[in-house]
């Protein structure tokens, strides 16, 4: 069991000073492009060497670590690091045919600079990692931050997904077919019966403990699997929520991870029938990318705390009264599944 | 909470391809290290790397590998996994069992197919066939994918200490019932990428490293593969045990991006609270496997926190001058170094070192022994200040 206190997050929409869910930006070349808070909690000179999910990243870490007692755990998953700074380096090493190189970019693309900017921020010596298995990167964050719970129930735990869309992710991935090819909108995304989806990044961050008082919401459970027969993930499903729900409780919502992929529909059929309540969607909004499974559980963060769900989210079933249990369901690519049950 | 036993391994680096090549060599104080073949750079010839001898294209016909998409990094893991897994006489049921987790850790992944990742992210050619297989979640996701595992798969990146990590979550995935068996180790190949980026840090040695040694002036880069089995007691009852692993602890150094603070707070609190989860004492470590890259920084640094730490500093070397730093790879592969240890009760030399560090005044060992060994710890401290220690105890 892990209590959410207090939650971030910076997307292709308005959720990170005013929220608001209501008015989207729009898809732009089939991206939805992060959009930047300032922040002057970091020196421009320091931020200007960052890549963008370096920036994110920290932005949205240090909107919620500042004044809280000390982390015992910075706990970050992301499938890619600082991708633009990679290919910056490789694109050095090729033009410059290996000579004399900038170390700069290499540095910042290492994978775990994000964890450990937002350590050296934080002046945090404590427990400091990144999960980067692609499409669960951010479930075995929450999985370590459950078992790190577990081990210290009173510890205080940072828990974070990042990814950014860097020009060079985006044409591998495009290239091996996780974007349309036709451009479309937020609002059409789901209707286009072609492969792919549209592309996004972002960063969620949430401060953890195993302290129920005056928590925000309730992680009660998380599984991972890696298959990708959809008979697979309905029997699991259904063993997840029989074994988790009490007797006689129902799912008040279905957040799903539908990408309007069609070759991926099956898995969000199939658990959509399963989950048989009002279902969910939230993709038109951050795009698709292998840690966007940290921003549905920001969205579930901030359904419960105010009661309230974004008609434009709401693709089947009417929005309850009162939203006490969520069931959270992402694939990636249709080869990483997890299942995520939120409460109030 | 339950006792994690090791009971498999699997190796291979420029020492060998399996546990009993590489303990040969490491008693034999023999180097890997030597001028690049395989990788086409121009700093082939003008630096050395502990670079295996077995082309990419023989690694794939070796373990049948010959799907499209699998990189070098894939066919160094995919080699130690299978001797680990043969090795713990796990049945493919045991594999495919939800109960059975795998945890992996790279730094490379597919980068080391660093023209190609060249050529797909600038759309220069039609599409490779390596697309889905850059990441680092591209090698664990296809080990997953040969042997089916079951359980939780996961990769952790933590620069050099990613597969210390990688062990450290798959033994608390056994203690916290996630798993009642876990694969974990790491894995890179040497990679265009890499070498470039250590080389603009002007921290790559251009001859062998020298561990622990005043005039040491660099790290070599290295490659390579190993993992290991660790199993709760109660499922391995009737089996062949090697060592227990005892503690474990993650830190960070929170000073720099790519140097250690002259105190050495993060390798310090390491190692510390490596002995607090174990509840031992720090006199009773009988040795300790260095992280011990040969820069400047990290030996100095290590030494000094070592001077914290034990009153009298026990017996400790560095294999980074036998196979170079493997980056992954070199916490799994320290850790089958450690349980040879305590295996065979023996110690290996640390090449290279000539003079005690002025300022430190430690001394290596510099032959091979016997010794009776009841615990090892073994470090591994990396960039963005990730320091972590494992602690293996003989049973």
């Amino acid at each position: 069991m892990l209590y959410i206190h207090s939650t971030s997050c910076i997307s292709a929409q308005h959720t990170f000073d005013d929220v608001n869910l209501v008015v989207l930006n729009p898809v732009e070349e089939n991206k939805l492009l992060a959009v930047e808070p300032n922040s002057n909690q970091i020196p421009n000179a320091v931020l200007r060497r960052m890549g963008k999910a370096v920036r994110m990243g920290i932005k949205a870490a240090l909107s919620i670590v500042n004044n809280q007692s000390e982390l015992k755990g910075i706990i970050i998953g992301t499938a890619n690091g600082g991708m633009e700074d990679c290919i910056k380096f490789l694109n050095q090493i090729i033009v410059y045919d290996e000579g004399t190189l900038t170390p700069t970019n290499f540095v910042q693309s290492t994978a775990n600079n994000i964890a450990s900017q937002i350590g050296l921020f934080t002046a945090n010596k404590n427990y400091n990692i990144t999960h980067v298995h692609r499409g669960l990167a951010f479930e075995n964050a929450v999985i370590d931050a459950m078992m790190l719970i577990k081990e210290h129930p009173l510890d205080n735990y940072l828990l974070g997904g990042v990814d950014e869309i860097s020009t060079y992710n985006y044409n591998i991935s495009l290239l091996d077919g996780l974007y349309k090819n036709e451009e479309v909108k937020n609002n059409n995304l789901y209707e286009i019966e072609t492969a792919g989806s549209v592309a996004g990044e972002g960063a969620a961050m949430f401060l953890v403990n195993g302290k129920k008082q005056n928590s925000l919401a309730t992680l009660r459970a998380i599984q991972t699997i890696h298959a990708t027969d959809e008979k697979i993930i309905a029997s699991n499903l259904k063993d997840f929520l029989a074994s988790h729900l009490a007797d006689g409780e129902k799912l008040d919502l279905f957040l799903s991870g539908e990408n309007g992929d069609c070759r991926l529909n099956k898995y969000t059929k199939i658990t959509e029938k399963i989950a048989d309540t009002t279902t969910l969607r939230y993709k038109h909004l951050t795009g698709e990318f292998p840690t966007a499974s940290a921003l549905s559980l920001w969205f579930a963060c901030n359904f419960i705390e105010n009661k309230k769900v974004p008609n434009n989210m709401v693709k089947t079933g009417s929005i309850p009264t009162e939203i006490n249990t969520m069931l959270i369901y992402n694939n990636y690519n249709g080869i990483q599944h997890s299942f995520m049950l939120v409460n109030r | 909470m339950a006792r994690i036993f090791i009971t498999g391994i699997g190796i291979i680096t420029s020492l060998g391809e399996s546990p009993d090549e590489n303990r040969i060599a490491l008693k034999q104080g023999k180097c890997g290290i030597t001028d690049l073949e395989l990788v086409q750079t121009r700093y082939a010839g003008k630096i050395p790397f502990g670079e295996i001898k077995i082309e990419t294209e023989t690694l794939k016909n070796q373990l049948k590998a010959t799907e499209s998409g699998v990189t070098r990094t894939s066919l160094l893991a995919l080699h130690a996994l299978e001797q680990a897994i043969n090795d713990a006489k796990l049945s493919a049921r045991e594999i495919s069992s939800s109960e059975t987790a795998f945890i992996n850790a790279t730094t490379v992944g597919g980068m080391c197919l660093t023209d190609e990742l060249y050529k797909d992210s600038n759309k220069l050619s039609i599409k490779s066939s390596y697309l889905s297989s850059y990441d680092f979640g591209s090698v664990a996701i296809y080990l997953q994918q040969r042997y089916q595992i079951g359980g939780i798969v996961n990769t952790i990146n933590t620069a050099c200490s990613s597969s210390a990590n990688a062990i450290m979550y798959g033994a608390r995935l056994i203690k916290n019932g996630y798993a009642k068996r876990v694969i974990v180790g790491g894995t890179d190949s040497i990679a265009k990428f890499t070498l470039n980026g250590f080389n603009s840090l002007m921290i790559l040695s251009p001859e062998t490293c020298k561990p622990f040694d005043n005039n040491r002036n660099g790290l070599n880069l290295g490659e390579g593969a190993a993992y290991l089995v660790l199993e709760a007691e109660e499922t391995c009852k009737s089996k062949k045990i090697y060592a227990e692993l005892t503690g474990f602890a993650n830190t960070n150094d929170a000073f720099h991006p790519s140097s250690l603070s002259s105190e050495g707070d993060g390798p310090f609190l390491a190692m510390k609270n490596t002995l607090d989860v174990a509840k031992l004492s720090p006199h009773k470590v009988d040795f300790i496997n260095a992280h011990g890259t040969g820069t400047e920084n990290n030996d100095e640094v290590e030494s000094r926190a070592m001077l914290r730490l034990f009153k009298e500093v026990p017996s400790f070397a560095s294999t980074k001058s036998n196979i170079g730093h493997t980056l992954g790879a070199s916490g799994a592969i320290e850790a089958v170094y450690s349980v040879l240890n305590i295996m065979h009760q023996e110690i290996y030399p640390n090449l290279g070192f000539e003079n005690p560090i002025e300022s430190t005044k430690l001394v290596p060992v510099l032959s091979y022994s016997k010794k009776e060994i009841s615990h090892v710890l073994s470090n591994s401290f990396g960039f963005g200040g990730n320091c972590s220690s494992l602690l293996f105890s003989k049973i």
